[in-house]
């Protein structure tokens, strides 16, 4: 299979490319508009693949995702999970969905907690083995730390759940559904380093394992979820800037942010 | 370039250099294109190895941002290219202008049809060596461009790797007025179904 992590330093943040050799075909990953559709296309063409699934782990609150332009461009499909409340057509995902590309296996599996519609893909490499290779965590786990329950405060009109109550489901969704992975899973975050989806233990190491988080991410070793919460809660960074206009551009609610501050 | 200018440019003597997927080139393409696919890598490298110096070529890549990019490295490797299809190959339609398709078979298809196509292999001359379809003859993507003419007659089938050799021999042959189909998956699939191979000592020569 074909795997590239493509890193936007400025805010820390993880996108992918998962291709499968025999079929020339690619999935694209939480894309951001930092990088552009024309650069998801221009990699995809290196390896002589053609894009044909656009996915998002979430509806992303940090930057302004350019899912929908680029599945526009490609003619791929673009797809979030069932619940995402957003203002126009996706293809929607249900927890344990299978999507093939090639020899290249991807998994849904449902991790609310960051947000409510929030899935990480499980990928296997049929070529190789049945057995998954690693995981797109997205914003729920990340490498020495976990995806905040907090951005969406004050954005009631596309979010009912509390912070409370979605950092409960971020405890439960990394403990009963990322930890019972088998432990070689390796997993790749939708960020690293200074992003402020997380807190300030989040490592600036850009991959790890189920086996090593398991063991050693702080805020999982809380006792209950009670505990994480509040640790997360503590050691959370500042919001990220800008982050309801982002979050409002991606749910297709207002039109780029980033246009109008260019205009401005 | 409008799709009046490239045809003018290509009647008068330009080549139209397709750097789309071959998949997608089989389909629909500018009649008498080469399909040499794109990447950044070394697109030069390959268009070096294949294509004389001595004739100007015309770039068809979508979207637009890749045909910018392939202009670029092919004009930074010396070669003359007049310009890119803008709009790629939606505009050509649009402009009311015909498009040529190459028949795609995958492995099965020439299996089956081992009595009424002739195989060529597109792959370099060590691959072939190591093991090609039986009866196959090598015709390596580096020669294709001189000695397409070489090429033995029959209703043609080219198979390279997977098919990125392969589309580019199958553009050339076409271009050069012969009848040829496109194997898609190449010696990967043809391997992975165990289907039998020649090796070295019954190789000939193209």
């Amino acid at each position: 299979m074909i795997f590239k992590q493509f890193r936007f330093e400025k805010i820390g943040q993880a996108s992918y490319l998962l291709g499968c050799a025999r079929s020339k075909e690619a999935i694209v990953v939480d894309p951001i508009a930092d990088l552009g559709t024309d650069f998801y296309l221009m990699e995809a063409a290196d390896r002589a693949l053609a894009v044909v699934r656009v996915l998002e782990t979430h509806i992303h609150a940090d930057y302004a995702s350019c899912a929908r332009e680029l599945a526009e461009s490609a003619g791929a499909e673009h797809h979030l999970f069932h619940a995402a409340p957003v203002r126009y057509l996706f293809s929607p995902l249900t927890d344990g969905q299978v999507l093939d590309v090639g020899k290249v296996r991807v998994r849904v599996l449902a991790t609310p907690g960051h947000t409510p519609e929030h899935v990480s893909y499980l990928v296997t490499d049929r070529a190789r083995s049945e057995e998954p290779w690693f995981v797109l965590t997205g914003d729920s786990l990340f490498v020495g730390d976990v995806g905040r329950p907090d951005l969406l405060v004050g954005d009631q009109a596309v979010d009912v759940l509390d912070e409370a109550a979605r950092a409960r489901l971020q405890y439960q969704s990394i403990k009963n559904v990322l930890f019972a992975l088998p432990e070689h899973v390796e997993v790749y975050p939708g960020h690293y380093g200074g992003s402020a989806c997380g807190g300030v233990n989040m490592s600036g190491k850009v991959s790890s394992t189920i086996y090593f988080e398991k063991r050693y991410s702080l805020a999982m070793q809380q006792p209950d979820e009670l505990a994480f919460a509040r640790f997360v809660r503590e050691s959370a960074k500042p919001f990220p800037e800008n982050y309801s206009r982002l979050k409002s551009y991606n749910l297709g609610l207002i039109a780029d942010p980033r246009h109008e501050a260019a205009h401005a | 370039m409008t799709p009046q200018e490239v045809a003018a440019a290509r009647d008068a003597g330009a080549v139209v250099l397709d750097m789309r997927l071959p998949r997608v080139f089989a389909r629909a393409h500018v009649p008498g294109a080469i399909n040499l696919q794109f990447n950044r890598a070394d697109l030069a490298d390959r268009a070096d190895m294949v294509l004389p110096r001595n004739q100007p070529y015309i770039v068809h890549a979508e979207p637009e941002a890749l045909a910018s990019a392939a202009v670029d490295i092919m004009r930074e490797a010396g070669f003359e290219i007049a310009g890119h299809l803008s709009g790629g190959l939606s505009a050509w339609r649009a402009a009311g202008m015909p498009v040529d398709t190459i028949q795609v078979i995958d492995v099965d298809d020439l299996k089956s049809s081992a009595d009424s196509l002739v195989a060529i292999d597109a792959r370099d001359g060590f691959e072939y060596r190591h093991g090609h379809v039986p009866g196959a003859s090598l015709l390596p993507w580096t020669d294709a461009w001189a000695h397409a003419d070489e090429a033995p007659s029959g209703e043609l089938a080219v198979i390279c790797g997977d098919e990125v050799r392969s589309s580019l021999v199958a553009s050339i042959l076409r271009r050069n007025g012969r009848s040829v189909r496109l194997v898609v998956g190449g010696m990967v699939d043809w391997n992975e179904r165990g289907y039998p191979v020649e090796k070295q000592g019954a190789a000939k020569q193209a």
